[in-house]
């Protein structure tokens, strides 16, 4: 538990640090293309509206009084709310990473047992194979593939966004509206989700498959079925959970890309708009948000291994 | 260990539960959490029309209209309302004053909502518009305005002198909003005559104060604004109370804007009875969209290469025009070798401008003057070629100016060095990205070897033009740089460029002085005659183009694509294309 104290401590230092450090200035977003034409003692007094005057020591102080307030102040860029801005993004990002991320592990899980039960066989090394072609394409080639094929050249789809702007939808054509503008996205997350998952769990399995227990097990006659679901799934299962519980953690952050693709209005667009503007407060403020996420992830997995694995209780 | 596991599972926990709260309240919530207030009652606007193509409210007043038929000839029927959705790129804020984001099309926009006592007409020159006349005294230093009586605020509250100097004041004490502070500075005094008259008294001289200023800043209600503290987070309620043809009734943060027309605004009821802003992330997602039918209009510019596919396709159409953006090559001329004008010289001399312009713009751009000025502008100055691409007269400049290559590597060399520079650039602008690829093999040809330094773009800026101070001095040898069209558009702004006292060159990147053209600058900002300002103008692009503290390269053009079955009424305005509320209003309420 200490462990994750000093994580904390440290990433909050660095979410501090990191976007200083950047070189470019952020005044260009506060106050707007024009900066350059303000007087000096304008410029200044912009500056210090914002509380980029102060030493730095002190800046980093009102971070941390931040942090423990909940009120993360107000974005450069648009002037609004930071924690409104990351409430209104995040459900949108949940449910495009979430829902890809249980079908990519479903999916991956399912062929992963089977190729690695069929190992050597063809169907094996040929999904091996089409994973591994996969997971090299690259997923805003696969977004705008998946735009021009279902929107543009069958209008079977959105291209874009998360809800048809403007529509006044209500009851169940507003739930279709959010599902059918998350299908082309979602899509394409699980496609670019599924082999990492797959070959954790084909490799993990082949593991165990040569484990002496499971000659045993065959050798005392017990059935096939038992093999697989009382020996080999069981022993199995632990890494891919880990994989997948640090997914979990990544899927807070978006995904900048699939979301630019499909103009998605999730957090990976927000915190790329913030790095790209030097937005200072927003990058702490989503950056820590992520390192929570990341490290709550961490510590389930912690948590959840000694329950599927015997072996590393601790006394 | 055991408390301690269980405290660790508490934690889990209790995050678990937070989570799954916030998600079960969003899905509860939906369609609320993701959209702002709704127009106030008093200023409810004709009932916004769905998207649909076809409309429901046009079906409900069918019926009145066949009862009348029994006793009078049959009614026109009554049109059918236009919903036009733009597709942009970017979040834009809440879109007042001082949280519109970006100069363009943020601040067209945000005047979509306000309106200026002066608006730029289809030639770019700017005609009364809240103002019913304006004059200007002899010294250039007292501009009168009338208003035009009866306007109202979305609100129902009257416009008058009061707003207009009340507007004034509260950008001058709240510089955040750096464009209107900038365009009343200088402005020692409004004088409010009367309810529909006022005076702005200036410092001194200023006779582009009816482009800089009066056709530029919003006037802002003195009612709504004189209890706000800190304007930039300031909450409006969703909406802005200005003066203009439309109302913001909606936004969904990253996804849209919701506008309805204004029915009751000074010029007319807009032709456009809702307009719906997209925000796309990149402009491929808004072309993606135009060609699906899902929006109606792109409010940016389209690259070149999109031009002609986009016109091919049906109901597709593109509007193309000049604006007076830039592309340009900055150096430090402050250092060696680039304090030398015959280096300049040869510089600007070994650039194929028409080449880049085919090449990299496939024709949809202007060749650059040397002289800075667009030759559509109206105080070009004919007698700058704008044709000037000569390598072999750029190299025999290079060898006269003793520039030899004195060990045959093809790199000349300048103090015992070679001429070999970096030049930076802004790797998010691919068409940018290209000029620098053409410029590395354009100087190659006379000896001078460069190499791009593609970066992003807040270091690029920091490199050129660090804290957007030029006091603090320039970090690159050369850069490809450009300016957006209000720098150029108003040509009394070229001392900004050029004067090398700082605080009036303050846009002086590359450290270049000259004391002619210190002296005309002087002369310009007070001069009353504007045949006068137009020579002193001529002079100066001489000036640069023989002495080149930059090198101009072209004049990208506006081009637009809209879907003409929706609507086709754009305006282009010259230097500033077809965003603003001259395109959605009916033609007989523009200038």
């Amino acid at each position: 538990m200490a462990q994750y104290g000093v994580v904390v401590v440290v990433a909050v230092t660095l979410n501090f640090l990191l976007p200083r450090l950047m070189p470019g200035n952020p005044l260009a977003l506060i106050a707007g293309v024009d900066v350059g034409m303000l007087t000096p003692d304008q410029r200044a007094e912009i500056v210090a509206r914002v509380g980029l005057d102060a030493p730095l020591w002190q800046q980093y102080l009102r971070y941390w009084g931040d942090i423990f307030t909940g009120d993360f102040g107000f974005s450069f860029r648009s002037s609004r709310p930071i924690v409104d801005m990351i409430w209104e993004r995040l459900p949108w990002t949940l449910l495009i990473t979430g829902l890809s991320l249980l079908v990519s592990a479903v999916v991956g899980v399912l062929l992963g047992a089977i190729s690695a039960w069929r190992r050597g066989t063809k169907g094996d090394l040929g999904m091996l194979s089409g994973m591994i072609s996969i997971e090299s394409l690259p997923s805003f080639w696969l977004g705008m593939v998946l735009v021009s094929l279902f929107a543009v050249q069958w209008g079977l789809l959105p291209s874009f966004g998360a809800v048809t702007p403007a529509s006044d939808l209500e009851g169940w054509a507003h739930v279709w509206d959010i599902i059918s503008h998350a299908i082309l996205p979602v899509t394409a997350l699980s496609i670019v989700g599924t082999p990492g998952v797959y070959m954790t769990m084909r490799y993990s399995m082949l593991e165990t498959l040569g484990e002496d227990y499971i000659r045993t097990a065959r050798a005392k006659g017990a059935g096939e079925r038992r093999v697989l679901f009382g020996h080999v799934a069981r022993n199995t299962i632990a890494p891919v959970i880990t994989v997948l519980a640090i997914r979990l953690g990544f899927a807070f952050g978006g995904t900048v890309i699939i979301e630019t693709v499909f103009s998605y209005p999730g957090l990976g667009r927000l915190v790329f708009e913030a790095v790209a503007g030097r937005d200072y407060p927003v990058m702490q403020a989503a950056f820590l948000v992520f390192t929570a996420a990341i490290l709550v992830a961490n510590l389930a997995a912690d948590l959840l291994y000694p329950l599927i694995d015997p072996r590393s209780r601790t006394s | 260990m055991q408390r301690m596991k269980r405290f660790k599972w508490g934690v889990l926990l209790v995050v678990l539960a937070l989570a799954v709260a916030a998600c079960g309240d969003d899905a509860a919530e939906e369609p609320v959490a993701t959209t702002a207030a709704e127009t106030p009652a008093t200023t409810a606007a004709p009932e916004p029309a769905d998207d649909e193509p076809e409309p429901e409210p046009a079906e409900e007043e069918e019926e009145p209209a066949s009862e009348t038929t029994t006793t009078t000839a049959p009614p026109p029927p009554p049109p059918e309302p236009v919903t036009v959705r733009a597709a942009i790129t970017g979040d834009e804020g809440t879109l007042n004053p001082y949280t519109y984001i970006s100069g363009f099309p943020g601040w067209n926009i945000l005047m979509l909502q306000y309106d200026s006592l002066m608006q730029l007409d289809a030639a770019g020159v700017p005609q009364p518009w809240l103002a019913s006349s304006v004059s200007v005294s002899d010294d250039l230093t007292e501009w009168s305005v009338t208003l035009v009586e009866g306007v109202t605020f979305h609100d129902g509250e009257p416009l008058t002198s009061d707003d207009v100097a009340f507007s004034v004041e509260f950008y001058t004490t709240n510089p955040e909003a750096s464009r209107f502070a900038r365009d009343f500075r200088g402005v020692a005094d409004v004088v409010v005559h009367d309810d529909y008259s006022v005076t702005f008294v200036l410092e001194s001289a200023n006779p582009g104060f009816d482009v800089v200023a009066l056709a530029d800043a919003p006037i802002i209600p003195r009612h709504i604004w004189e209890s706000v503290d800190i304007p930039s987070e300031h909450d409006f309620g969703g909406t802005n109370i200005g003066s203009g043809p439309y109302i913001l009734t909606e936004i969904a943060p990253d996804q849209s804007y919701r506008f309805a027309a204004n029915p009751n605004y000074f010029r007319g009821a807009p032709a456009v009875d809702e307009l719906v802003l997209i925000i796309f992330a990149d402009d491929a997602g808004a072309q993606a969209a135009i060609r699906t039918g899902e929006v109606d209009v792109i409010f940016e510019r389209i690259p070149p290469e999109q031009i002609d596919l986009l016109d091919a396709q049906d109901p597709l159409d593109v509007i193309l025009g000049p604006e007076f953006a830039t592309q340009m090559i900055n150096y430090d001329a402050s250092i060696r070798p680039f304090d030398d004008v015959a280096v300049r010289q040869a510089i600007n001399l070994a650039m194929d401008r028409q080449d880049i312009v085919d090449t990299v713009y496939l024709g949809a751009a202007t060749v650059g003057s040397p002289g800075w000025i667009h030759p559509g502008h109206s105080v070009y100055n004919p007698g700058i070629a704008v044709d000037v691409y000569d390598p072999a007269a750029a190299n025999a400049l290079l060898d006269g100016a003793g520039y030899a290559d004195s060990d045959g590597d093809g790199v000349r060399e300048y103090d015992g060095q070679p001429m070999s520079f970096e030049i930076i650039t802004n790797a998010s602008d691919s068409l940018r990205l290209r000029i620098a690829e053409l410029t590395v093999e354009m100087l190659a040809a006379i000896g001078i070897k460069t190499e791009v330094l593609p970066v992003d773009t807040a270091v690029w800026e920091n490199a050129v033009w660090p804290g957007f101070d030029v006091n603090n001095g320039r970090n690159y040898q050369i850069a490809m740089w450009g300016w957006s069209p209000p720098v150029q558009a108003d040509p009394l702004r070229l001392p900004w460029l050029v004067h090398s006292s700082l605080d009036r060159g303050f846009l002086n990147l590359t450290g270049y002085g000259n004391a002619e053209m210190d002296e005309l600058s002087e002369a310009l900002a007070v001069e009353p005659d504007p045949a006068e300002r137009k020579a002193i103008l001529g002079r100066m692009q001489e000036i640069i183009a023989e002495d080149l503290p930059f090198v101009l390269l072209l004049y990208p053009d506006g081009a637009y694509v809209y879907d003409s079955s929706v609507y086709a009424d754009w305006e282009f305005i010259a230097g500033q294309g077809i965003v603003s509320k001259l395109s959605l209003l009916p033609p007989s309420a523009r200038p």
